[in-house]
């Protein structure tokens, strides 16, 4: 017997409190599939705000219409790598597709990341970016127009036709994304929510719950990013297109707060035997990630900022610092939230009697250096997508063409 | 019928492109130990039957080895199998020159022994830090036959965790043989002769119920209290609590 696993075991063995069945000791989730949520979830709220502009027609936002797609992009095409990380082996991940098995639910993760990604995500951003890249690959030097080019799959046309057809095209392409991306986050909290011998994942409410935040999460994001990208693009930061995401902001974390006092009541009132753990994880284990960084950082300051500032009609340079600063304690709320379910979920034994720990590796596969360069991924190829697809067009249009 | 736009066109193109692509490989290129379900199974075994065998399972050393077998089947460490304490030993089958590990070191049994309150009740548990610090089990313990070298001393020995939760109790004053009647020999052998437990009500009565003349003792009315339901159906002995 290896005597080193033992007493490793053991002294993870110190680290729990009361009864705590042997398999339950690891915490086994770590912080990848923290990541992993966290990570579809912006994808997913990013989408959404996308399509107000498509299909609810909301003007002011159309200067963040194309960040907000390219966004999306960035992050979907790093989300499923925690989950590779974690499962440990790359080589076989690509047997999902060519051997599906459809009474998995985890499995079916393949089939809605590719639905998502090939024909929402990609067909919509090729539609919305054809006329770009057919004037781009005239304009530009050989191995650029050669890109654009092949990206555009050689097309050449910039007929009227052919362009309305375009705008008909993403139009339609976004009244699928909606439910799709609905699909895609609400899928990720199915997976919790099915748990059905977890108390503190099963809930039905769980989707839902997961979706609100993905938006509140998505929309903060693009809102950081709008704010930091257009002065380094040395553009005026439009304050209507910014009080409109804001707006969107603020009620995206009304209906996600009330959704999860919503659950938090009806946990406390129907009182299973559950709620004796629940109540010691939380005061043990959560109180900082749950209590002070979600509800109260997360939640109720950005709340009470975005809330005065429609009350006393604050000038712009300080509505523009608000909004900066609750969308920043917005993000950090929204990782938390994902700690809590991921992480939270299994410190307690399915004994209702004990409490375990999770140790975080640092440089492992699965360690916290990892989860930070994942973080930091998208935004590296966020930055190549905007510098060959400059939200801004091609030079020679104006910029009501692209609605 | 009016002519496809060139874009949509040109995307079908890819879109068939790819749809060809994944149905080839699907279809063409997989091994059929893949796709179908029989002969993944058959080829999983096949895998695992070609990994090193590690563990030479528990029947073989007797083979060769004749006290120890005989010792460990005889006592208290009867369920354990040699390579749960010498690690896996094939490799010494197939060549005596590997010898397996001993365990020797002190921190090796309190991996099954230390107290840990979810061991099932009566798993004899020590607390190694007080439990004759710093020599090895060994010294007093034979492994292969690991009788105390004395009869324990207190019920504790085995029953830790009832014996903790008394501790804190309001029945902290209460001997166990107040309520169970032990003899020496379940100290010995546990399982072959079990002490009494409390039948009745009026167990609990002879000091809780209103007519009994103890002291500093809450009492009730045994007639009405509790219905005719067992006293321990509501409160747990070793745990007494009024609420
Ligand atoms: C084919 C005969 C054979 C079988 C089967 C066998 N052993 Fe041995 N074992 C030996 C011999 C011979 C020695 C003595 C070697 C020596 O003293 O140098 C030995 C020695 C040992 C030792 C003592 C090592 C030491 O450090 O002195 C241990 C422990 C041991 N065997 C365990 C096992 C276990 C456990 C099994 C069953 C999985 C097993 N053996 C099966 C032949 C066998
Ligand atoms: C509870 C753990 C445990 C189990 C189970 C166990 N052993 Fe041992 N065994 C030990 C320890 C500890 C020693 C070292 C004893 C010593 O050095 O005095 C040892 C020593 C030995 C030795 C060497 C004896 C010597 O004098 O060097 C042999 C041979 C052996 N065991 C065989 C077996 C066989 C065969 C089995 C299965 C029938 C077995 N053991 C089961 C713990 C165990
Ligand atoms: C794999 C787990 C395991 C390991 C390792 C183990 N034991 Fe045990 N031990 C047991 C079991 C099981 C019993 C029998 C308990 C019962 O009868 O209910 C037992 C019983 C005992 C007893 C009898 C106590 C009594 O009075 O009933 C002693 C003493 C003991 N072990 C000492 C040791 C020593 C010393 C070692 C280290 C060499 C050791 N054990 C390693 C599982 C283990
Ligand atoms: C100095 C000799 C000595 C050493 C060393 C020793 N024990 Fe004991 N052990 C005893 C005696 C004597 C008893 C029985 C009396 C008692 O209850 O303390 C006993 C009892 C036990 C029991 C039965 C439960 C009990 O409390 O009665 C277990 C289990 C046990 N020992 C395990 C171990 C383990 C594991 C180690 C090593 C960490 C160890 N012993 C080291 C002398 C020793
Ligand atoms: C050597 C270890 C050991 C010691 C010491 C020991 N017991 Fe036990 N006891 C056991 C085991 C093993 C069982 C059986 C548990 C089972 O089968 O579920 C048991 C069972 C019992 C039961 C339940 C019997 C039943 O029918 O369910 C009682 C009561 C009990 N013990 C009381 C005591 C008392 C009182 C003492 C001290 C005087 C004591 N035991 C000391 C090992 C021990
Ligand atoms: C006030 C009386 C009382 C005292 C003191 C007491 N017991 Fe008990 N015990 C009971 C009763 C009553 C039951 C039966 C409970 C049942 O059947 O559910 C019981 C059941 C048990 C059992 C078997 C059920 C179980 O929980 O595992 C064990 C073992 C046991 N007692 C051990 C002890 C030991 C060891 C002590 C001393 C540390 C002790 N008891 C002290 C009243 C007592
Ligand atoms: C030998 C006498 C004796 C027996 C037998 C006895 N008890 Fe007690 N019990 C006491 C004493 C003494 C106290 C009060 C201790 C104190 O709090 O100072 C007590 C306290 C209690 C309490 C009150 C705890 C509280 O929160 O105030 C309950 C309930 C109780 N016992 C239940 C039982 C049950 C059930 C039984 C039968 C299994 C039982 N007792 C058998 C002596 C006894
Ligand atoms: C149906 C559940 C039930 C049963 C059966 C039961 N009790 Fe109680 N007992 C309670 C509750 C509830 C309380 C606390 C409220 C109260 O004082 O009535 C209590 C309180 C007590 C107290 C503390 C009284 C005080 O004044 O602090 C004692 C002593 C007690 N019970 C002993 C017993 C004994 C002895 C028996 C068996 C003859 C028994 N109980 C059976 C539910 C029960």
């Amino acid at each position: 017997m290896n005597l080193d696993a033992i007493s490793a075991s053991e002294n993870i063995l110190r680290e729990t409190t009361g009864f705590v069945f042997p398999n339950e000791i690891d915490v086994l989730w770590s912080i990848m599939i923290v990541v992993y949520p966290y990570l579809t979830g912006l994808v997913a709220g990013a989408f959404i705000l996308a399509s107000l502009v498509k299909i609810f027609k909301v003007r002011e936002l159309q200067p963040t219409y194309r960040l907000s797609l390219l966004t999306a992009l960035a992050f979907i095409l790093i989300a499923p790598l925690p989950l590779v990380l974690h499962l440990g082996h790359p080589e076989r991940s690509y047997e999902i597709f060519l051997t599906p098995q459809l009474g998995s639910a985890m499995a079916m993760f393949g089939f809605v990341y590719a639905w998502y990604l090939m024909v929402v995500l990609l067909l919509e951003i090729w539609f919305e970016y054809r006329r770009d890249m057919v004037i781009w690959a005239r304009e530009t030097k050989f191995p650029l127009s050669w890109i654009y080019r092949i990206l555009s799959l050689f097309s050449n046309d910039l007929s009227q036709e052919g362009l309305n057809f375009d705008k008909r095209a993403t139009r339609l392409i976004t009244i699928i994304g909606i439910p799709s991306a609905f699909l895609l986050h609400g899928y990720v909290g199915f997976i919790f929510g099915s748990v059905k011998a977890n108390p503190w994942w099963s809930s039905v409410l769980m989707p839902i719950v997961f979706l609100f935040s993905a938006i509140v999460s998505g929309i903060a994001l693009v809102l950081i990013l709008y704010m930091v990208l257009a002065p380094m693009r040395g553009e005026e930061i439009n304050m209507k297109c910014l009080d409109r995401v804001a707006a969107f902001l603020f009620y995206a974390v009304i209906v996600d707060f009330s959704l999860e006092a919503l659950d938090f009541i009806h946990r406390l009132y129907e009182s299973e035997e559950s709620i004796h753990i629940l109540s010691e994880l939380i005061v043990n284990k959560l109180f900082l990630s749950l209590v002070v960084i979600q509800i109260l950082l997360g939640m109720i300051v950005p709340l009470a900022m975005l809330a005065g500032i429609r009350i006393f009609r604050a000038n712009a340079e300080l509505r523009k610092l608000i909004y900066f600063v609750s969308a920043i304690l917005i993000q950090l709320g929204i990782f938390s939230v994902r700690w809590n379910v991921v992480i939270g979920g299994q410190m307690f034994s399915k004994s209702f009697r004990g409490l375990t720990t999770y140790k975080m590796e640092m440089l492992g596969l699965e360690g916290l250096l990892l989860a930070l360069v994942l973080l930091a991924l998208p935004l590296v190829i966020l930055a190549v997508l905007l510098r060959f697809f400059p939200p801004t067009g091609s030079p020679a249009k104006d910029l009501s063409a692209s609605t | 019928m009016r002519k496809l736009p060139d874009s949509l066109v040109r995307l079908l193109i890819v879109i068939a492109g790819l749809a060809s692509v994944v149905l080839c490989i699907r279809f063409l290129v997989l091994p059929r130990s893949l796709t179908d379900m029989e002969l993944h199974k058959q080829s999983a075994v096949e895998r695992e039957l070609e990994k090193p065998i590690q563990f030479a399972g528990s029947g073989i050393c007797q083979e060769c080895h004749e006290d120890e077998p005989a010792t460990l089947a005889a006592g208290y460490h009867s369920t354990l199998s040699c390579e749960t304490c010498h690690g896996p030993a094939q490799a010494h089958i197939d060549d005596f020159e590997y010898k397996p590990k001993a365990p020797r070191q002190r921190d090796f049994c309190p991996v099954c022994h230390m107290y840990d309150p979810s061991r099932p009740t009566g798993f004899p548990q020590i607390n190694p830090i007080a439990h004759n610090p710093l020599l090895p089990c060994i010294e007093c313990h034979d492994p292969h036959d690991p009788v105390p070298p004395e009869t324990p001393r207190s019920c504790e020995a085995c029953h830790a965790e009832i014996a903790r939760m008394k501790a804190v109790s309001h029945h902290v004053q209460l001997e166990c043989k107040v309520c169970h009647e032990a003899t020496n020999e379940h100290m010995l052998h546990p399982r072959a002769e079990k002490p009494t437990k409390p039948a009745n009500r009026e167990f609990c009565g002879s000091c809780h119920a209103e007519d009994s003349d103890t002291v500093a003792t809450p009492h009730i009315d045994l007639k009405t209290h509790g219905g005719r339901y067992l006293c321990w159906q509501c409160h747990y002995p070793h745990f007494p609590e009024a609420s």
